[in-house]
């Protein structure tokens, strides 16, 4: 699987016209054609592509992710030492806990958000908390998130001087006390963690509101009605647990999404995340960041497809005996 | 129903609301900045921290390597190079006290101060000099820039302070070479590779700044050099935060987090004008920018080998309207390919003027015509139809492609518009030829040498001269340029070469526009009219007052 992953995008990348010597900088004049060739020369781009690709599966055969083209060849993954003692960060090293933090933030306040909202739509079905908060999401989804980040950016940051406007940190961080460091980081996060989260509530409101209206109209629900049990227990203990389920596959599906980040978020907001790290490397053509990404990406995501497997098959019983007959 | 829309909103809206303010109390407040005056003019003083940014970190500090602009903006305030441009960009001495050039003009006798030290307190000697070049023209350097010193036949340092190059033959753009040249340490670099050291990430200096901090992804922190082998600057500390996103950058400088970015054209006439507060707290400034953007033909397709239809093409292009409509005035209109105001750019020859009557005359004559009444000219039953590209991301040149799609129109060439991702533009369209017409830019560089643009040797794939210009007149203009070192012979043979260029016309010249800056009233001692070297020259002498500092920041 991961091989089959590796091979299309190796082969993808390297498809696309140009190389790491056709970035801008090197459009100018005094920068030769020969010291062009030289780079390629460095790096085997002169090499038949199928000659790349052994070369770069025999590097990961060792788990080595190599180094950066375009970035004075820092590392891929992990930092290295090199022989003067001196630590080298690797790019992904660096990019991921920061797109880690923000995502899994913003998934639980939109999940925060939206369970709640699910509900309440789904018991006031065509009512008119139904309808408001599905003219609500509504305008949340269908507005860019890049506009309402600048029009926030500006009325938080620079009308109000509230929130700082972009970066993850203060420049006096360094000289903050952790409880310091900790508001101050937390403070940067808001906007980038909140705007996503209310623009992506839409969706995952719907479902949890779709699922819950499937459960309340299944028997189960109409014999504890029946048997008398109060209304919040029959939601919120008999409904909920049942209509929660296929959550388990959104957050499993959500996790490429999490390690990949954004693009624009992470571009307005000034944060040197995955999103930022990849499309800089795509637009560099800077292959063993691309691929390294990638194959991360693609590893991650297997696995976090086997842990929503296992999650299911823990939270539901059927799924369980149905594994265990087979 | 409708009452229910409103009261969530309100929930979302306060939610945000009180989450903010609970950050803000542990936020330092700015002081209110309102309160303070920028207008007053203080005395020059020591210390304060100026915070710039920029939209892309720089891949090394070793400029040599890295190749990139955003090295080049961070190395410039660590490293030195043995000469520099003054104010009025004629060469003087930085790291050189003097320099001799021999009779035959082929030997280059530079003499260095005496006494130069390095950031750590080590002698910065000739042999560092000569280091540096060796580094670049090491076969193992893939150096973009290495082809100038690759010229060098024999580089040698006889003694601690003498340095001498000898080139096969005379090379006018030499002393413009040594001035790009940023000298590296010898003793902290010998036997590293330039392409991996770690050098490049803690770089050792000796200029006004060093290197004291760098956070990958957020900002890079220069302070004053104590060993500065040009004494010291004012400013203590320089910040340079990297914002990838302009209007996010835009912000930060309204917010006064910032003190200077580049501007576009709208936020410098139409944005900052607008608004009173921006105006009292910064200080705009315009200068010649240091590049052009051009029209160029694929000379090698038909009919762009006629110079008439280049011509008539140049005549119904009006150059004006794109320099109003797409730089609001903020450009000028160019003649010869040089830096306007300096003594290399022809200062009596006149742009093709706008003049449709005149493009349909010459497009008659080079045989074109509506001969089937659709409005579009046609030759041996071809209608007269091209694209012309441009790289994507650049506004400026997509915008300038429009306005003259409609002018070509009126005098009955059909023209469409492709804009294409740069490194699939680079390597699809113009390395392999296969274009029309292009729109894009060129700097204009200090020395005027642009032999690898216009030679016709230089038409290789990768090379400069994708156009496929091909006039021997101008080659040989441009052989004698490079290798004439006087300055009056050199401006006359380039101001012949601009005279033949702009009759030929394989390049339509749409505008050179100005660069502009914002800069806030905290910094002062900025050179007042801004000089031909730009309004960042001399730095070093630009202070912050006391009063006008921020308080956030000058307690680090």
């Amino acid at each position: 699987m991961l091989i089959g992953i590796s091979l299309i995008s190796f082969f993808i990348m390297h498809l696309a016209p140009g190389d790491i010597t056709s970035n801008e900088a090197a459009f100018n004049p005094k920068a030769s054609e020969e010291s062009r060739q030289k780079l390629r020369e460095m790096y085997n781009l002169d090499k038949p592509v199928i000659v790349q690709y052994a070369l770069w599966l025999k590097r990961m055969a060792a788990l080595d992710f190599g180094n950066s083209f375009a970035s004075h060849q820092k590392p891929v993954f992990w930092g290295k030492i090199d022989n003067d003692g001196n630590l080298t960060k690797g790019m992904i090293q660096e990019a991921l806990p920061i797109t880690l933090l923000i995502n899994v933030l913003g998934l639980l306040i939109t999940l925060s958000l939206a369970i709640p909202l699910g509900i309440i739509a789904a018991r006031k079905h065509t009512e008119w908390q139904d309808t408001s908060i599905t003219l609500f999401n509504f305008i949340g989804f269908s507005i860019p998130g890049f506009w309402l980040s600048l029009i926030l950016m500006y009325w938080l940051g620079v009308v109000n001087n509230w929130l700082p406007i972009s970066g993850i940190h203060s420049l006096d961080y360094e000289s903050l006390s952790t409880f310091g460091k900790v508001k101050d980081t937390l403070s940067h996060l808001i906007m980038p963690v909140i705007i996503p989260s209310v623009t992506g509530l839409a969706g995952i409101t719907l479902f949890i509101k779709n699922g819950m209206l499937d459960v309340l109209q299944q028997d189960y629900i109409t014999t504890a009605r029946a048997k008398g049990l109060n209304e919040s227990r029959v939601v919120y203990t008999h409904a909920l647990r049942n209509a929660l389920l296929p959550l388990i596959t959104i957050v499993g599906l959500s996790i490429p999404g999490l390690i990949g980040g954004s693009v624009i978020a992470e571009t307005i907001f000034a944060i040197p995340g995955m999103g930022k790290l990849f499309y800089d490397a795509v637009l560099m053509r800077d292959f063993p960041v691309v691929m390294g990404v990638l194959t991360i990406g693609a590893a991650l995501t297997l696995i976090g497809n086997l842990i929503a497997d296992i999650a299911y098959a823990w939270a539901d019983p059927r799924v369980r005996r149905g594994v265990a007959r087979s | 129903m409708y009452f229910g829309k409103i009261t969530c909103k309100c929930h979302l809206w306060l939610f945000i609301l009180l989450l903010s303010f609970n950050s803000t109390a542990c936020i330092k407040s700015t002081d209110k900045t309102e309160a303070k005056d920028y207008s007053l003019k203080y005395p020059t003083a020591d210390g304060g921290t100026m915070i710039s940014s920029m939209s892309a970190e720089p891949s090394s500090l070793i400029y040599m390597v890295a190749g990139e602009s955003a090295s080049a903006a961070i190395a410039s305030n660590l490293f030195n190079s043995l000469l520099k441009y003054n104010q009025n960009l004629d060469l003087e001495g930085e790291l050189v006290d003097h320099w001799d050039i021999s009779a035959d003009q082929k030997t280059i006798t530079f003499t260095l101060k005496p006494g130069l030290k390095w950031a750590d307190d080590k002698p910065l000697t000739s042999a560092d000099v000569l280091y540096t070049w060796e580094a670049v023209t090491n076969p193992k350097t893939a150096s973009p820039y290495a082809s100038d010193y690759a010229l060098v036949k024999k580089a040698e340092a006889p003694d601690p302070l003498t340095f001498r190059v000898t080139y096969d033959q005379a090379y006018a753009p030499a002393l413009d070479s040594w001035a790009g040249l940023q000298i590296l340490p010898k003793h902290l670099l010998d036997g590293q590779d330039l392409h991996t050291t770690a050098f490049a990430r803690k770089p050792v200096g000796s200029n006004y700044y060093q290197l004291i901090d760098w956070k990958h992804g957020e900002n890079i922190t220069l302070s004053r050099n104590p060993k500065s082998v040009l004494g010291q600057a004012n400013i203590e500390k320089l910040v340079t935060r990297i914002i990838p996103d302009n209007s996010a950058q835009f912000l930060e400088l309204m917010a006064d987090n910032i003190d200077s970015m580049g501007l576009d054209p709208i936020k410098y006439s139409r944005i900052i004008p607008a608004r009173p507060g921006l105006q009292k707290k910064l200080n705009l400034y315009k200068e010649l920018g240091n590049s052009y953007t051009y029209l160029g033909f694929n000379l090698k397709h038909k009919p762009f080998d006629d110079v008439r239809v280049r011509k008539a093409i140049n005549y119904a292009i009006d150059k004006q309207e794109i320099i109003d409509g797409v730089y609001l005035g903020l450009g000028i209109n160019i003649a010869s390919p040089f830096k306007p105001g300096t003594r290399w750019s022809h200062p009596t020859l006149k742009p093709y003027p706008y003049d449709p009557v005149k493009a349909k005359e010459l497009l008659k004559e080079a045989g074109f015509a509506d001969s089937d009444g659709d409005g579009t000219l046609d030759k041996d039953g071809k209608p007269f139809r091209f694209e012309i590209i441009t790289n994507n991301g650049n506004k400026e040149r997509e915008k300038a492609a429009i306005f003259i799609q409609r002018r070509l129109k009126s005098v009955g060439i059909d023209v469409s518009i492709r804009s294409i991702e740069w490194a699939s533009f680079i390597s699809r369209f113009i390395k392999t030829g296969d274009f029309d017409v292009v729109i894009l830019g060129w700097g204009l560089g200090l020395d005027p040498d642009q032999f690898n643009i216009w030679h016709s040797s230089q038409q290789a794939p990768g090379q400069f001269n994708f156009i496929g210009y091909n006039n021997p007149a101008v080659d040989k203009l441009l052989e004698q340029g490079r290798t004439e070192l006087n300055p009056e012979k050199r401006m006359r043979i380039y101001h012949e070469f601009a005279e033949v260029l702009l009759e030929d016309s394989p390049v339509v010249y749409l505008s050179a526009g100005y660069g502009l800056t914002a800069m806030h009233k905290r910094i002062q001692g900025i050179i007042d009219p801004i000089p031909p070297a730009g309004v960042g020259y001399d730095s070093h002498k630009w202070y912050i007052p006391a009063p006008l500092r921020r308080n956030e920041i000058s307690t680090n």
